[in-house]
């Protein structure tokens, strides 16, 4: 057994994080909020660099690697609030695969979303390019924008209707589900990232902070609420792990993977988020206090790819069924 | 990454399974292995073919096998459901201190009868008023009996009181940790020893747990006259002794992959036979709770197999081993409560299956370490923060004591 990222993956982390901190932080997210700044690194940036096409196969001018490379990109985006998300590249890799398209999306010539049913769409701000289930089938096809006021704004959600499609893939119920399975996963890496990241910023606050004449920390009431976090984000470590995994190896596994990963990225990040915000008392709920940036994207990723309550549904239904 | 098994660990995995298969019937029955005489051959069976102590060195009785030959075995047990070994405390807590800590003639009489279940082995730590706080210990082992014995050397005197002692009731052996030093600071007073449970003066009373069960032990200890030779490291460093014994719980068990409490498999078949009785509302309740503790357990079950590949790779389990207890005794109570609840008209009363399973689960959430003492080793010992403020650093046992009672 060997359940553990490689040299390889660990390198692959460090240079996205090198890339990544360039120019997102949650400085930036903060901007987007203040003065409407753009999201960063931004798409341009994002796909230049290669990291947002590494599943796109090599012929289509991708990376040519395996979602769980992207999982291991995807927790470092999370960590600084990056975007446009790597969800949206993860499942146009998989929508598009064997359409010309997808050699335009990974040479930045098109900027895609991908359209759900339930509400505002995710990266659909800077979008030209829209993939949509209708009737069964992937269309794709222009669309216009009307963006809403965000809760978190790196998450460029916007509503989208779509102008005149085009019929891709007539039958496309398995691959659209396919695709939401590859972007629960990932989705579930950035929040894993997101919420790694808070945790440390508590952590490192109750290690400082000093009341009664002792740092806060090493009260249990304060310690017991920061571990209660670590144990989540670590399990949602091995969670999302196993569904980039099966991903990419295990096909069967992948159903009951991805929606045990979106549903505990949901619960996880919350909780982290809420926790940390909590242990910094005053100075926690502020604006200029990163922990609220945080707060934010938890409360728009539970909603992403269907809310925890349905992922948590869809881990019982597959459980009673197996 | 992969799930898959190195060679050797394959070849290791077929030859226990096979042997396990095989042998099955002898070991199934639970009830039969609460048999002491059945649950003793069954592991001398085990122990003969190779497979119990493989961590052991091969001269105290193992076979100087690795961690991971050891994870193979209890999941291989845990796959075909078979009961824990009778003398799983021996094995994972006593005979590793014995090896450690105790004399060439100890590790002679002890260690392979304790392999074979010829002995059974308790642990005796705990006291009334030491649980978590276990350096709090009264125990009192006196040298020669009395101080006005001062002459006589070779033994010692035990009085004093454990409890919720594991197979005390059955035990031939323990390893009792006692205090030998009042004057000095709690941690530096302690001494351990093996004792005979069948010396004069040592008493058993069987406890009964909430689940009606009578697994663990209030044990007596009146004038109890124990040899020197059975002292297990010098006077005074039983804390340090009773290090090497808690540490090795955490390896010699393997640790990772199988789970505490029911299965969640099992637990989402029993829901399944269920579900259909219920109405839609109640059932989209009930696929909410499954599917959150069937989640924690998954999770748990991965970080297991991320401890797992670290110990296939020669590392050391480390503290955030304890997370896998703290999580998986929550979602065993939440699993069972859920369990019992879809069973309708009859949850409200005892008798099945699941009802017993149920009052079993609090307890352990408490034994071998307490939800919030796991959480107080993760805090500080994973996420580095500060240890707990404590009262009784700096000062003796007894001053400790009198601070407890309230007399300066």
């Amino acid at each position: 057994m060997n359940f553990d990222l490689d040299q390889e993956h660990r390198d692959l982390a460090d240079a996205a994080r090198d890339f990544l901190s360039a120019t997102a932080s949650p400085a930036a997210a903060r901007a987007m909020l203040d003065d409407g700044a753009t999201v960063r690194p931004g798409r341009a940036e994002l796909v230049k660099s290669g990291f947002a096409t590494i599943t796109i196969p090599e012929h289509a001018g991708g990376g040519g690697g395996s979602v769980l490379d992207l999982a291991v990109v995807a927790e470092q985006a999370g960590r600084l609030l990056a975007g446009p998300s790597l969800v949206t590249f993860a499942r146009a890799a998989v929508l598009l695969a064997g359409d010309d398209r997808l050699a335009d999306l990974a040479g930045g010539d098109r900027s895609v979303a991908v359209v759900d049913h339930d509400g505002p769409v995710l990266d659909a701000v800077g979008a030209d390019t829209f993939l949509a289930l209708r009737d069964g089938a992937l269309v794709c096809g222009p669309g216009t924008v009307t963006a809403r006021e965000p809760i978190d704004p790196t998450r460029g959600l916007g509503d989208v209707t779509l102008g005149d499609t085009e019929e891709l893939v007539p039958d496309a119920a398995e691959r659209w589900l396919h695709g939401e399975r590859v972007g629960r996963t990932i989705l579930a890496a950035e929040g894993l990232g997101a919420a790694a990241r808070v945790l440390e910023i508590g952590v490192a606050y109750a290690k400082e902070r000093y009341a009664f004449g002792r740092a806060i920390g090493s009260y249990q009431a304060v310690k017991h609420l920061l571990v209660d976090a670590y144990v989540e984000v670590e399990q949602l470590r091995s969670l999302v792990w196993w569904a980039a995994w099966a991903a990419d190896h295990a096909p069967d596994e992948l159903p009951l993977a991805s929606a045990a990963a979106k549903a505990a990225a949901a619960t996880t990040l919350e909780q982290a988020a809420e926790a940390v915000i909590q242990v910094h008392g005053g100075i926690g709920f502020t604006w200029e206090h990163d922990a609220h940036l945080y707060w934010r994207r938890s409360k728009v990723d539970r909603f992403l790819l269907g809310d925890d309550v349905s992922a948590y549904d869809e881990v019982a239904r597959l459980a009673v069924t197996r | 990454m992969d799930f898959d098994d190195t060679r050797e660990e394959a070849a290791w995995r077929a030859e226990v399974r096979a042997f396990l298969e095989q042998h099955r019937d002898d070991g199934t029955d639970r009830d039969t292995v609460w048999d002491t005489g059945t649950a003793r051959t069954w592991q001398a069976t085990l122990y003969d073919a190779g497979f119990v102590g493989v961590t052991w060195p091969v001269e105290a009785g193992g076979r100087g096998g690795t961690p991971m030959q050891q994870a193979i075995i209890d999941q291989e047990m845990s796959r075909l459901d078979l009961p824990p070994l009778i003398n799983l405390i021996g094995i994972g807590m006593c005979g590793p201190t014995v090896i450690v800590h105790g004399s060439a003639d100890q590790k002679q009489r002890y260690l392979k009868r304790l392999l074979r279940a010829d002995d059974i082995w308790c642990q005796l730590f705990s006291e009334p008023a030491a649980g978590s706080d276990l350096a709090g210990l009264r125990t009192r082992a006196v040298r020669g009996g009395d101080s006005d014995n001062g002459g006589d050397n070779s033994h010692w005197l035990v009085n004093g009181q454990k409890v919720w002692t594991t197979r005390a009731h059955q035990s031939d052996y323990g390893i009792l940790l006692t205090r030998t030093d009042p004057d000095v600071p709690k941690h530096r007073g302690l001494t351990m020893f093996v004792v005979d449970m069948k010396a004069p003066g040592v008493t058993v009373r069987p406890l009964r747990q909430m689940s009606g069960g009578a697994d663990f032990n209030e044990v007596f200890f009146d004038d109890v006259v124990i040899p020197d030779a059975e002292r297990l490291g010098d006077v005074g460093d039983g804390w340090r002794v009773a290090l090497t014994t808690l540490m090795s719980e955490r390896l010699s068990l393997g640790g990772g992959g199988t789970g505490i409490g029911p299965r969640a498999e099992t637990v989402a078949r029993h829901v399944a036979e269920h579900l259909g009785a219920l109405s839609p509302d109640r059932q989209a309740l009930v696929r909410q709770q499954l599917g959150k503790a069937y989640v924690a357990v998954l999770g748990a079950r991965y970080t297991g197999y991320r401890q797992l590949s670290r110990i296939s790779r020669g590392e050391l389990p480390g503290p955030e081993a304890s997370a896998g207890k703290l999580s998986g005794t929550r979602s065993a109570r939440d699993l069972a409560d859920l369990a019992v609840r879809v069973l309708g008209a009859d949850a409200r009363v005892a008798g099945g299956f699941w009802q017993e399973l149920q009052a079993g689960l609090p307890g352990m959430a408490i034994a071998g370490g307490t939800d919030q003492v796991l959480r107080n080793i993760i805090g500080e010992r994973v996420l580095g923060l500060p240890a707990e403020p404590r009262a009784d650093k700096g000062v003796t046992f007894k001053e400790s004591l009198a601070a407890e009672r309230g007399t300066p």
